[in-house]
């Protein structure tokens, strides 16, 4: 029944409708980095290894327009190559970890029981081990690179998918709707893989977005801490660990151009996952 | 109100997760293909002697469950080991860089606590208003400022530019330390801020549109009353479940601030160690830091009760 | 003085929308009055004016005073004086209008400590004794324990007894039993009406039940839309409605009572074929799975026996939630399934369904097992087609991805070949037999209203052409006016296809209106049965009584109101 509080409720929930404005920013600037990362050769004014000892921390010029680091490299021409890694990773992490969470959270919300159990005790445990621990463990283990640390994170980040997935997979079965395809004759298989699944995958999705910008800043973090990327190829992490050196020095640029770039993408990233979950939170009636 | 058996079972689960952790941390050495003395001494040029000396203390020739046990033996009596960099005992190292990262840690959690708490409750005060989307709008910033991006323009504007602060090292005594660490504590809190308000922000919405809150104003209690028994008491349990999970990423983001910073705490030795080949010292810390976690969150668990009634009846166990 | 005058009150949205509309009420000293309406008339909203619970955003005009003093526009400080002293309001749920994280006894004394200042012992003691006036069993055991502890009938006691704690002038209840049973309804409104009548209140009462309002007011309002429609004496307005809305209101709701006429016309064909005779059943067919029984058209479409189900809870008490059921309806009868929540109407639905497995027991439809679950796919499907099922809810029932037409053609198409185009004209027929058309085959649940939902639910499961229908409190999510359309389709279909139909409610009025036949249930056993209309005039069973007597009814007695 339609509790004669909704009318009440409905008042009290004002609706802040953010425009789409910063929607629609946020995916054209993340559209631009792609593009700018898949074509960065075509892009990019100078070979982002190039060494130029006349134009060491050149503030921004013609020539340099965001300047150069401290052996006189094109920090524009860097960050558009550096874009390759900062972005690819993320994507893979996410990719990999929805799917496996997905998989793992319908298991253990539509199967319940002992299965239920003992997944929830395994993702408890690597809850206990944050994304970017195991991530730093992956490179103790099997070296520096970027590809270990992936690899981690996925497996890291699959049991946030998963608890969530369970939680509205569990939720959805227990309503009468799934009950309702039962008694027409439906298989459990069916409604879990055609009608379940579809149901909650946009929601998770949504959330999955927001991991993105997680990810993104972890596997920077990772680089900036020597051991992710390494030089001197091109990521923005990296940047900005070999960066510090000339902050303290008064050269802000080398370190500050990928710490924005950081920022703006993280925040793009996030305006998008909050307004996709918004978006989709409305259509499921709780 | 909590039963001594509700408390036992929870011990119980904590030390079954511990178990299970140790297990993960220690396994994670025979995942690397090869020969163990190669891999604990890699980049080394190791001697004969100390060859023999990593066998013997990681029990190399016996079966793998033997070293677990000879290994979780020794953890327990406080011997973690012997670090390959330092020629020291593990125990020593980390015994003299866990003051740094404490400090660190209990200077960022104060800030996280009372900035989030503020910033999310003055938001959810204020639902839809402009004041609301401003916190919003700037909690999405700083949630996208992560801690090595912060130790830069932090230390870009107040340790170069105004030369307010120190950029580097941990300072002596209380009083110079606690200087010294401002801005790393800063750095370090800054997107746990975010995710604290945020979660201190839906918590309440979510009790302001209770009914009970509205039962309670009907009956002519003010809105600070209300506000402070019936709102924030009710939204303290989501809040403080979100403060458990965050504590292993907090011990893990200080050795990038510590890293950023110049300061010798164990997340820079943990990162020092791991750029050195020092696998000892690497598990001790990861070990370390999941006993934390787990220990954190059972308190929290063991406290729920407390915070939620209805969880004693067993009607809110999961 | 007027204790209550609300007069022309207008409340709109920022977007323009309407919600009140000229709004005049009146509440003199001691008085019952009842507001009463369909959900989204606005009553509730009514009555969150009176103690100026409006959000802020909503624009309001017009007055509302209390006992002369203005409410709309009164200061903060005026408005708590208000609350405090002058008016009291009983919320619907109290499960939702209690913190569950505080006492009983913190719910009680907080007002009278912080509002009144009076010492904590003091207000315990006063706290005590209030429960001790609603007829609480042991007042000071309960100041100790947390909501979650209590049943939501002692809660709603524990709410009346918090609004009583400032010695209110009105006071104020929004669907004060809309949340309890039957019995339990009967109980509180005995307790508000002793309370109401000690203190010599204003008594302001908000429900949807026509009969609840009858039964205990002196004066109603009827709303809809925001507006009132019709007023005046509570006997008045429902004996002789004046305004057509009133007049649909009354003819749409049910009433178990009795006219003698309707007896004798029973009395007159008392040997009528298939009752849900209490006789042994179907010992003597041949029993398990697979066996082809060649139905005789005398065999009952449903037989089950001795079906017994107990929920194990490690570390609790086992519930029995249904014990040695025996129910039979024949070919084309409808048999109604009464009884308050845990009485295990439900379970023994779901197991009729084969939601549930039972425990113990025999379920036969139209001569064919079909206790077990199935196990493969041609079990499974025969098993729908036997019998299918109708929620209580229909904002949960249909899948909200799927529209209404493709939830109808999936049903279709899984148990029989069917082209697209065929499927498609099917769905529009059974949309139409429901009383929907081709326009609602494209629309999501989301944009259904209640009812519509509840006609979809119903083609869906009609689609399987299953020998057996179960409504599971099918109709008891839906306002009265909603219901009688919904009740009028079922009614139509089985008078159309000789539908059998086991419908489960907890309303004797709405069973009273469909079902030959009913059985009262209660704590999982079967306590009576027999024809509706002897069971409702002549109940044998001291429970089947207490059921019949809590329902509440206008004691000056109405003719049976005319069914469409």
């Amino acid at each position: 029944m339609t509790t004669p509080t909704m009318a009440v409720k409905v008042l009290r929930a004002p609706r802040v409708r953010r425009g789409n404005l910063s929607f629609d920013i946020s995916l054209a600037i993340l559209a631009v980095m792609t593009l700018a990362a898949m074509f960065a050769p075509l892009i990019a004014p100078y070979d982002p290894d190039a060494v130029d000892f006349a134009a060491i921390y050149s503030g921004p010029t013609a020539a340099h327009w965001l300047g150069t680091d401290a052996l006189g490299r094109d920090i524009l021409s860097r960050m558009i190559f550096g874009a390759r890694p900062a972005l690819l990773g993320p994507l893979l992490v996410v990719v990999a970890s929805t799917v496996i969470g997905i998989l793992l959270g319908l298991l253990a919300g539509w199967r319940g029981g002992w299965i239920d159990a003992v997944l929830g005790r395994i993702f408890d445990v690597v809850f206990a081990f944050p994304a970017l621990l195991i991530a730093i463990m992956a490179v103790a283990l099997f070296g520096k690179g970027l590809v270990a640390p992936v690899v981690a994170m996925s497996i890291a980040y699959a049991p946030f998918v998963a608890r969530l997935t369970r939680t509205l997979v569990a939720s959805e079965r227990s309503r009468p709707y799934v009950a309702a395809y039962r008694v027409q004759g439906f298989s459990g298989s069916w409604i879990a893989l055609r009608r379940v699944l579809p149901n909650v995958t946009p929601i998770v999705g949504a959330q999955s977005t927001l991991n993105f910008g997680y990810v993104l800043a972890e596997l920077a973090a990772l680089s900036f801490l020597g051991l992710g990327v390494q030089a001197p190829t091109a990521d923005w992490g990296a940047m900005i660990n070999e960066g510090q050196a000339g902050v303290v020095g008064g050269y802000f640029l080398p370190a500050i151009v990928p710490a924005i770039a950081v920022v703006i993408v993280v925040v793009a990233v996030n305006v998008i996952g909050e307004e996709l979950s918004d978006r989709i939170g409305g259509g499921i009636p709780a | 109100m909590t039963t001594l058996r509700q408390v036992a079972g929870k011990l119980g689960g904590l030390l079954l997760t511990l178990f299970l952790a140790s297990l993960l941390v220690f396994f994670s050495r025979f995942l690397v293909p090869g020969d163990p003395v190669s891999f604990l001494l890699r980049g080394r040029k190791p001697s004969p002697e100390a060859i023999a000396q990593v066998a013997a203390q990681y029990g190399l020739g016996l079966p793998p469950w033997q070293q677990y046990l000879d290994w979780v033996g020794g953890i327990l009596q406080g011997d973690f080991g012997r670090s390959l960099q330092f020629r020291q005992d593990v125990s020593v190292v980390i015994g003299e860089r866990l003051p740094v990262t404490l400090g660190l840690v209990v200077m960022a959690g104060t800030m996280i606590a009372v900035v989030g708490l503020i910033a999310g409750a003055v938001a959810a005060l204020n639902r839809g208003r402009v004041l609301d989307r401003a916190v919003l709008v700037g909690l999405t910033v700083l949630g996208a400022i992560p801690s090595f991006v912060g130790s830069i323009v932090l230390i870009a504007v107040f340790a170069v530019q105004l030369g307010w602060f120190p950029s580097f090292g941990s300072g002596e005594g209380f009083l110079d330390t606690v200087y010294h660490l401002v801005l790393p504590s800063i750095a370090l809190a800054v997107v746990f801020v975010v995710l604290i308000a945020k979660v201190t922000r839906s918590s309440m919405i979510d009790q302001l549109g209770r009914e009970h809150v509205e039962v309670a104003t009907s009956r002519g209690l003010t809105r600070g009353t209300v506000i402070r028994r019936h709102v924030f008491r009710n939204a303290i349990g989501p809040i403080l479940t979100v403060s458990g999970l965050l504590v292993a990423g907090l011990l893990v983001a200080s050795s990038i601030v510590e890293a950023a910073f110049g300061l010798s705490g164990i997340g820079s030795l943990l990162v020092q160690s791991v750029d050195r080949l020092d696998f000892p010292v690497v598990q001790a810390i990861v070990l370390l830091i999941v006993t934390a976690f787990v220990v954190v969150n059972a308190i929290i668990d063991i406290l729920e009760p407390w915070v939620d009634p209805r969880s004693a009846a067993g009607a809110g166990a999961r | 003085m007027t204790l209550l005058d609300i007069s022309g009150l207008t409340l709109d949205l920022p977007n323009g929308t309407r919600l009140l509309d000229a709004i005049s009420i009146t509440v003199a000293e001691g008085e019952t009055v009842g507001l009463v309406g369909e959900s989204g008339s606005g009553k509730s909203l009514t009555a969150r004016s009176v103690l100026g619970l409006l959000p802020d955003r909503a624009e309001t005009g017009g007055s509302v005073h209390l006992l002369g003093r203005s409410v709309l526009g009164a200061s903060r400080s005026e408005l708590l004086d208000l609350r405090r002293t002058t008016a009291s309001m009983i919320f619907q749920d109290p499960r939702a209008g209690i913190n569950p994280m505080r006492t009983v006894g913190d719910h009680l004394t907080e007002a009278m400590r912080l509002c009144e200042q009076r010492s904590a012992a003091d207000a315990r003691a006063a706290a005590s004794s209030l429960l001790a006036a609603v007829r609480m069993p042991r007042p000071d055991e309960h100041l100790r324990q947390y909501p979650h502890e209590l049943s939501g009938g002692m809660l709603q006691r524990v709410m009346i007894a918090g609004a009583l704690s400032s010695s209110p002038r009105l006071l104020i209840c929004d669907e004060p039993t809309t949340a309890l049973d039957v019995t339990t309804q009967a109980e509180i409104i005995a307790v508000l009406a002793e309370q109401r009548a000690s203190r010599g209140m204003g008594m302001l009462f908000i429900t949807h039940d026509l009969n609840l309002a009858a039964s205990i007011c002196d004066r109603v309002y009827v709303m809809n839309a925001g507006r009132v429609e019709e007023q005046g004496d509570a006997r008045q307005v429902f004996r002789d409605p004046q305004a057509a809305y009133t007049k649909r209101l009354v003819a749409a709701t049910p009433t178990i009572v009795v006219a003698d006429a309707e007896i004798d016309a029973i009395e007159a064909r008392a040997d009528v074929p298939g009752r849900a005779s209490t006789a042994a059943p179907a010992s003597s067919l041949p029993a398990g799975a697979g066996v082809v029984a060649t139905p005789a058209s005398t065999e009952p479409m449903l037989v089950a026996s001795g079906v017994s189900k107990t929920y194990l809870r490690r570390g609790k008490a086992p519930v029995h939630a249904v014990i040695d059921a025996s129910i039979e309806i024949p070919r084309g009868g409808a048999l109604g399934i009464v009884g308050e929540s845990g009485s295990g109407k439900s379970t023994l639905a779901r197991m009729i369904v084969g939601l549930e497995q039972a425990d113990a027991g025999d379920i036969r439809i139209a001569g064919r097992e079909r206790t077990g679950a199935p196990t493969t796919r041609v079990a499974r499907l025969a098993h729908a087609r036997s019998v299918q099922m109708v929620f209580q809810d229909p904002y949960l029932s249909l899948d909200p991805r799927i529209t209404a037409g493709r939830a109808i053609e999936d049903a279709l198409r899984l148990h029989a070949r069917l082209t697209t185009a065929d499927a498609r004209a099917r769905v529009v027929e059974l949309l139409e037999q429901v009383g929907l058309g081709d326009r609602h085959a494209q629309a999501r649940p989301r944009t259904l209203s209640g009812g519509q939902r509840q006609r979809v639910a119903i083609a869906r499961a009609l689609a399987i052409e299953p020998d057996l229908l179960v409504m599971d409190e099918a109709t008891s999510a839906l306002d009265v006016s909603v219901q009688a359309q919904v009740l009028g389709v079922v009614e139509r279909i089985r008078r159309d296809r000789g539908l059998t139909v086991l419908f489960i409610s907890h309303d004797l009025a709405v069973v009273r209106r469909l079902c030959d036949e009913t059985v009262v249930m209660r704590t999982g056993e079967i306590v009576e049965r027999g024809r509706t209309i002897e069971l409702l005039s002549a109940p044998q069973q001291p429970y089947t009584r207490l059921l019949i007597d809590s329902v509440p009814r206008p004691d000056w007695g109405r003719e049976a109101v005319p069914q469409n």
